[in-house]
């Protein structure tokens, strides 16, 4: 019997499995014959974990289809800037994957191209997902009209179940935090160091503040900023900035609050001189060669960390620099396509929450599972930066999701880099944001 | 007479695999582009396409965007063309006064870069650039200077042009090289006997005779120059401050993350426009007298 527990090396199988990018064709042509051969209902999956975290994913897939043997998921993966188009162009053309991985922010365009079918439908008894078992802003994160405009972030129901017209259009499988990573032989060398001498992370402003000034010197820097999006999101928020009003009709990025989190970041550049001017891509590197001691940065990147066997690293949870605790963050949600026939859509909701179930064994490749009651298991807790990252959830804020978020995203970050490198005022910077963005949302509401 | 015709026929045979092609990849996508310039199509929308006459340019002729990004193609063609076509000529030049074999070695050695695909070099250019840890400025530093290579405004520009100099100066130096090989070597025997020095050989013959290859070398440089894209993703994604973003990757933007796909087909016909004016200049300029 050991024969039936390996599966067998069919062409197809071996096809599905090496997933490389260019089967792409090859792939569609074998979901082409789904439900021939053997009467095996094949579903695509396409997502776009290329990295190590794909590898975590295809032995997941595999596992689920040695224990499925009726379903075939063929999955395929590709690089999330060109996953979206493709998966998008395929929506078009009625030729998407039958599953599909939506990280939080692309949810409302996909929702309001009707590609995704809403899944509260399917959260009966029967099902092994109970929704309670996701924090309230994981799974409201989720959520979408079918016309594609998220509930925002700012305007919190505080009961999941009460979302009146909206939609759950998907899975949350982890979330991504934000985080703090700082460079424990830094700390210890520059004495911000607890009363046994162990490397103290700060945990807020004041102690921020006193930690960089310590940890700067020549040719070493407290602070820099790799991601400036996440960044300065989080202390918008943490400073109590709005960014939609609650109806998402216009845009309010110009405010007081979000200008003086704005003042905040820059001064950590230009006034004290603790952080490097912005960097283009690269001032990770700065933080992975042991050259910067904090950096903001998401739980993806612990696996790169990782492999630098001579950094001494931690992970802590972002001090709380502003008058409430906030920290940017994103999911990976499970996500069908919208026509499913009713074969195909009792295995792929078989699929997502066999995947759900399991997301421990996801969380292996640095990832934080969505679900609770995973978290609270001591497999978990052993996993210490993914741990320390996750204190954060109660009072993470996914940024709002809007169809046209792209062109939000080159505003926002447009603006924040001019500011960030002193080209314009953080005033004149959001308020020319703010003026673009409305023009967008404008042309957004009268086609 | 028969035959004559059969051998007609027998051309529009040999042509017709790649007409298929031409017409089905190129012309077909070219005329729907034009077609879809004329309408309103946002993917995202459920709406239907939607005719709109001239809408899109309009727009784009009071799109700031747009005009930030023709300026910026056209900075990166104004320093790019004229330095990659000297430097090709000036090393292919330099490659024909060596003797015999070593000039395979130097033509392929010169020509390598062009060989690795632009995510590679895009790469290795971003590492090289980096402006604090990168090998540049790593190397810089023991004169005490630091180059915001494309962390400024001012910088990142220029620093594409060099990068994009050792990208693409092979192609048009292996072109020029056939040209300098095609001169008959009879002219530098005359004019030497007439006392010409190399400069004077380099100015009164040299060029004079490599002004069709020139001509032919410099409209495709600009063509391609104006279609920049490559490298500006790889290694600025426009930035800083969109100042590298050039007019392909506007279009790009507009089409493939915002989903515009009228407007998008808009920009790429007004882009047609501008190459085509620009590739005519040269003619004009260059042509023989």
């Amino acid at each position: 019997m050991d024969k039936d527990s390996i599966p067998r090396l069919t062409r197809r199988r071996f096809l599905a499995q090496a997933a490389l990018p260019p089967l792409a064709a090859a792939g569609t042509l074998l979901a082409g014959c789904r439900g021939g051969i053997g009467q095996k209902t094949v579903l695509r999956y396409w997502n776009g974990f290329t990295g190590p975290d794909g590898r975590t994913m295809l032995r997941m897939v595999q596992h689920f289809n040695a224990a499925n043997p009726d379903v075939q998921v063929v999955m395929q993966r590709m690089d999330w800037a060109t996953y979206y188009n493709k998966l998008f162009v395929a929506g078009l053309g009625g030729r998407a994957p039958e599953l599909f991985v939506l990280q939080t922010l692309s949810i409302a365009r996909f929702a309001r191209a009707h590609f995704v079918r809403p899944v509260d439908d399917l959260l009966t008894k029967k099902s092994d997902i109970d929704v309670q078992d996701f924090d309230t802003n994981v799974w409201q994160a989720v959520s979408a009209k079918s016309s594609g405009q998220n509930k925002s972030a700012e305007t919190k129901t505080g009961d999941p179940s009460q979302t009146g017209d909206m939609k759950h259009y998907g899975i949350p499988l982890d979330i991504w935090p934000l985080g703090m990573y700082y460079n424990r032989k830094l700390f210890r060398e520059a004495g911000v160091v607890d009363a046994k001498g162990d490397p103290k992370p700060p945990t807020n402003r004041e102690e921020f503040m006193d930690a960089l000034q310590k940890l700067t010197k020549a040719g070493q820097w407290g602070f820099v900023f790799t991601n400036l999006e996440s960044n300065v999101y989080t202390m918008m928020q943490q400073f109590g900035g709005a960014f939609f009003t609650p109806d998402n009709s216009r845009c309010l990025l110009h405010n007081p609050q979000n200008v003086a989190a704005l003042q905040f970041c820059i001064d950590l550049i230009s006034k004290y001189h603790y952080a490097p001017p912005p960097e283009n891509f690269d001032a990770w590197i700065g933080f992975r060669q042991g050259k910067i001691a904090i950096a903001f940065e998401g739980i993806y990147m612990l696996a790169d960390l990782q492999k630098q066997q001579d950094l001494d690293f931690a992970g802590a949870p972002i001090p709380q620099i502003g008058e409430r605790r906030a920290v940017w963050a994103g999911s990976h949600n499970l996500c069908m396509r919208a026509d499913l026939k009713e074969r195909e859509l009792e295995a792929s909701w078989r699929f997502v929450q066999f995947l759900s179930r399991n997301s421990l064994d996801w969380a292996d490749g640095g990832q934080v599972p969505a679900r609770r009651s995973l978290r609270a298991t001591p497999r978990f807790a052993a996993m210490s930066v993914q741990s320390a990252f996750a204190r954060q959830i109660p009072y993470l804020t996914y940024q709002l999701s809007i169809p046209f978020v792209f062109e939000y995203q080159t505003e926002f970050n447009l603006a924040i880099e001019a500011a960030l490198r002193g080209h314009l005022t953080p005033d004149e910077a959001l308020a020319a944001a703010q003026d673009k963005i409305n023009q967008i949302l404008q042309r957004e509401a009268n086609p | 007479m028969k035959r004559s015709r059969l051998q007609a026929y027998s051309g529009y045979l040999f042509a017709l695999p790649y007409l298929l092609l031409f017409g089905g990849f190129v012309a077909l996508p070219l005329l729907y582009g034009l077609t879809l310039s004329f309408f309103r199509w946002e993917m995202l929308s459920v709406r239907p396409p939607q005719f709109v006459g001239f809408a899109n340019f309009q727009e784009a002729l009071h799109d700031p965007y747009f005009w930030q990004s023709l300026g910026a193609t056209l900075k990166f063609v104004a320093m790019a063309v004229l330095p990659t076509v000297c430097v090709a000529l000036l090393v292919a030049v330099g490659i024909e006064s060596v003797p015999g074999k070593r000039q395979g070695f130097y033509r392929a050695a010169f020509y390598v870069p062009t060989v690795v695909t632009i995510s590679v070099a895009g790469l290795l250019w971003r590492w090289f650039y980096n402006s604090e840890f990168g090998l540049f400025n790593v190397y810089l530093s023991g004169v005490g200077v630091k180059v915001p290579w494309i962390t400024d405004a001012r910088w990142a520009m220029p620093s594409l042009v060099i990068m994009t100099l050792w990208w693409t100066m092979g192609g048009p130096m292996v072109v020029l090289l056939a040209g300098l090989k095609s001169i008959s070597p009879v002219y530098y025997e005359a004019s030497a006997l007439d006392g010409a020095t190399p400069r004077q050989q380099f100015w009164y013959v040299t060029l004079p005779l490599l002004r069709p290859i020139l001509l032919f070398v410099i409209v495709l440089n600009v063509i391609g120059a104006f279609q920049v894209f490559g490298q500006v993703y790889m290694i600025t994604r426009g930035g800083p401050e969109l100042s590298t973003r050039t007019l392909v990757q506007y279009i790009y933007e507009t089409a493939f993350n915002n989903y515009r796909m009228g407007y998008a087909a808009a920009l790429s016909w007004l882009l047609f426009l501008v190459i085509a004016l620009f590739s005519v200049l040269p003619f004009r300029l260059l042509r023989e007298r």
